[in-house]
């Protein structure tokens, strides 16, 4: 795991926590308003996670990664939210919703009309593919974008690494059919 | 290598996730492979996108101001205090739950309000440090920067000059604190600048400290220092360490 991996949380140590977790504010953001899609509910959001870190830090274990600890709070915050809410019904399944990975073979296979459409795609079109993709699939596009690690990601959707592989490559191929169906 | 083996590989190759023996048998395979260099193409033009042309959201600073007052006020010993005695406090029954629960809200709360007066202040510390004109008047004397908010204000600010060595005041202006006016009295300390804030508190959230009338905090590197005295709120900022900035705050509201 890259190194941001924290020291023991004694209570001397805690103080510490805040600025670190703050370099993280950016990034939790970014993801709060992809899953929101809005950004009051995004600063809400990113507003409880770092309160529930706050309120968890004495549980934080040496050695995990400090940014993924923080993502993953972000996320079960959102789950948990919208079982509670009921503003979003429970969405499907990656697996569920998710085109068969020879589908996305396919799509690889289109020829350099569909590159050449994605080349010309804008900001706003890309945003728009993401977000008519599942909870999920955004989260391990964003989370993968981040630059974070396959382990890091298992971390905080809680599944195993390779499940991450399989899950990421299949929301990137619905995300290039999704990006594909644009200009046409 | 095959196709069917190459094609997961792709990604992991991008990211230099793959061992050198099984990205060098990927390479030789993406050398003589027509598709896969095609689908490896795409991956790439997909990544490019995603980094560069998919919209980036930063948080609002003030947001960023709120989650550095909920951090300091989560760490203050009272807080602790509160966490200490929770466990016990939620295995008592329903009854202590929902005062926990209520005390928590009040925390939360009242961590949201310190956030948002420490990164209005800090703002406000900003505007003076980075305007070009920042003061209406320039004086080192408090009787005439005093005098010169007369008619500018709907109060009469203090504007303290304790015998502090090193301090020194050097004007004035009039600006706003959140939704209100706001005497800005500007100091020197050595080559600090120090700004003092005096604004109308009344309808401001303003979080509750026991023991003391001074609350310290900070924001974006700033330290900062608030009370109230009758119907006034004042904020003290400046980069100084905050030990030093809380004893000066105590010597401008007299405790």
């Amino acid at each position: 795991m890259r190194g941001l991996a924290l020291a023991p949380s004694p209570e001397s140590s805690r103080g510490e926590v805040g600025p670190r977790a703050l370099e993280h504010a950016d990034a939790l953001y970014n993801l709060a308003r992809y899953l929101t899609r809005n950004p009051s509910d995004a600063e809400d959001l990113v507003q409880e996670t770092y309160a529930r870190a706050l309120r968890a830090w004495s549980q934080f274990a040496s050695g995990t990664d400090l940014k993924a600890w923080l993502f993953r709070i972000l996320r079960n915050s959102w789950l948990d939210r919208c079982r509670h809410e009921r503003r979003h019904p429970t969405e499907p399944e990656l697996d569920e919703q998710a085109e068969p990975a020879s589908a996305a073979s396919d799509g690889w296979l289109r020829g350099d009309l569909e590159l050449e459409r994605m080349r010309r795609l804008v900001g706003q079109e890309i945003e728009e593919a993401v977000l008519t993709l599942s909870e999920e699939q955004r989260t391990v596009i964003l989370l993968d974008a981040e630059g974070m690690t396959e382990a890091e990601v298992a971390l905080v959707i809680g599944c195993a690494a390779g499940t991450v592989k399989s899950r990421l490559s299949r929301a990137r191929a619905a995300l290039r059919d999704r990006l594909a169906d644009y200009r046409r | 290598m095959d196709c069917v083996e190459a094609r997961p590989l792709l990604h992991d190759l991008r990211r230099q996730r793959l061992a050198q023996p099984l990205a060098e048998d990927l390479r030789a395979h993406l050398a003589g492979c027509t598709g896969c260099r095609r689908a490896d193409e795409a991956e790439g033009l997909l990544d490019e996108i995603l980094a560069d042309r998919l919209p980036r959201y930063a948080a609002p600073p003030g947001l960023k101001s709120r989650l550095a007052g909920l951090e300091t006020a989560e760490a203050r010993p009272a807080r602790r205090t509160w966490a200490r005695f929770a466990g016990p406090a939620l295995a008592a029954g329903l009854a202590v739950t929902t005062g926990a629960l209520l005390l928590e809200r009040q925390a939360s709360r009242e961590s949201v309000a310190l956030g948002a007066l420490t990164g209005e202040a800090v703002s406000d510390h900003l505007r003076v440090l980075v305007g070009q004109h920042p003061l209406e008047v320039e004086s080192t004397g408090s009787h005439e920067v005093k005098p010169w908010f007369e008619g500018k204000l709907d109060f009469a600010p203090a504007v303290p000059l304790p015998e502090v060595a090193d301090l020194r005041l050097t004007g004035g202006a009039v600006g706003y604190f959140l939704d209100r006016k706001a005497a800005v009295v500007e100091y020197a300390l050595r080559r600090h600048a120090v700004t003092l804030l005096v604004f109308r508190s009344e309808g401001l959230e303003w979080p509750r400290r026991e023991g003391t009338s001074l609350i310290a905090s900070a924001a974006r590197g700033f330290n900062v220092v608030l009370w109230r005295a009758g119907d006034l709120g004042y904020a003290l900022v400046s980069d100084v360490n905050p030990e030093e900035l809380a004893a000066l705050g105590s010597r401008f509201a007299g405790f």
